[in-house]
């Protein structure tokens, strides 16, 4: 019974892990790079790229660095 | 923070300055994926003299739509001219559907131009904005051109002059 006991805590300690491991926040980035071409000086050109949370947490966006 | 399944957009806002040059740049995306933080990169061909570029030529180049008065202003039409010797095919590449209507000639004729038009929609007529659109040709080189968008807004509420009694604020 005690054997038992210890067994059933270790498997479902296992199962907890890997539930844990496995949750992980993915990004996916479709597009990830834009050409404009020609564009004249002292102007701005925008662009809009989509991120999408694929993964299996929630996906947090801590910062966007200029490049 | 978006939840499993949900999107975002990141728009990327590139100012040219007095750049005259082929310019990349790769701005980084830092999430908690845990993983090397995440690249976008955008090019850009910086002209310096844009009423002199080949194989077309956008006039003006730069749509300013800027309101300044009570008549609205969601409407202008720019000139594409092909100062190449060969018929060009043009295919709009990316603008932004939410804001803009945009019609693009299909084709110019060499030595020909071909007038376009830029619309304002309803979410954009009170906004002041900075946008642009990137139009692709079908020369060798797959030659792209960015038109930049300036909308400017001022309500006439902002441009009435303020009465006497609301300057004392009696």
């Amino acid at each position: 019974m005690k054997r038992a006991v210890i067994v059933i805590t270790v498997v479902t300690g296992l199962l907890l892990m890997v539930g844990s491991v496995a949750a992980a926040p993915r990004m996916e980035l479709p597009v990830s790079e834009f050409d404009f071409g020609y564009a004249p000086q002292n102007s701005e050109v925008s662009y809009v790229f989509w991120l999408h949370s694929v993964g299996d947490d929630t996906l947090r966006i801590l910062k966007v660095v200029p490049g | 923070m978006l939840a499993v399944g949900d999107s975002t957009q990141l728009e990327i806002i590139f100012n040219t300055r007095r750049y005259s040059s082929r310019i990349t740049k790769t701005p980084r995306i830092q999430t908690n994926e845990g993983s090397p933080n995440r690249n976008v990169r955008i090019t850009t061909q910086v002209v310096r003299r844009p009423d002199s570029t080949y194989p077309v030529i956008v006039k003006p180049y730069k749509l300013d739509i800027s309101q300044f008065g009570e008549k609205v202003r969601d409407e202008m039409k720019f000139t594409i001219s092909n100062v190449s010797e060969q018929d060009l095919t043009l295919k709009m590449i990316y603008y932004q559907h939410d804001l803009f209507e945009i019609d693009l000639p299909e084709s110019i004729a060499a030595g020909k131009s071909a007038e376009g038009v830029l619309r304002l929609k309803d979410p954009a007529l009170d906004m002041s904005l900075e946008k642009s659109f990137t139009f692709e040709l079908n020369d060798d080189a797959a030659s792209r051109f960015t038109v930049p968008i300036k909308r400017t807004v001022k309500s006439p509420a902002a441009l009435k002059k303020p009465s006497p009694k609301e300057v004392s604020g009696k």
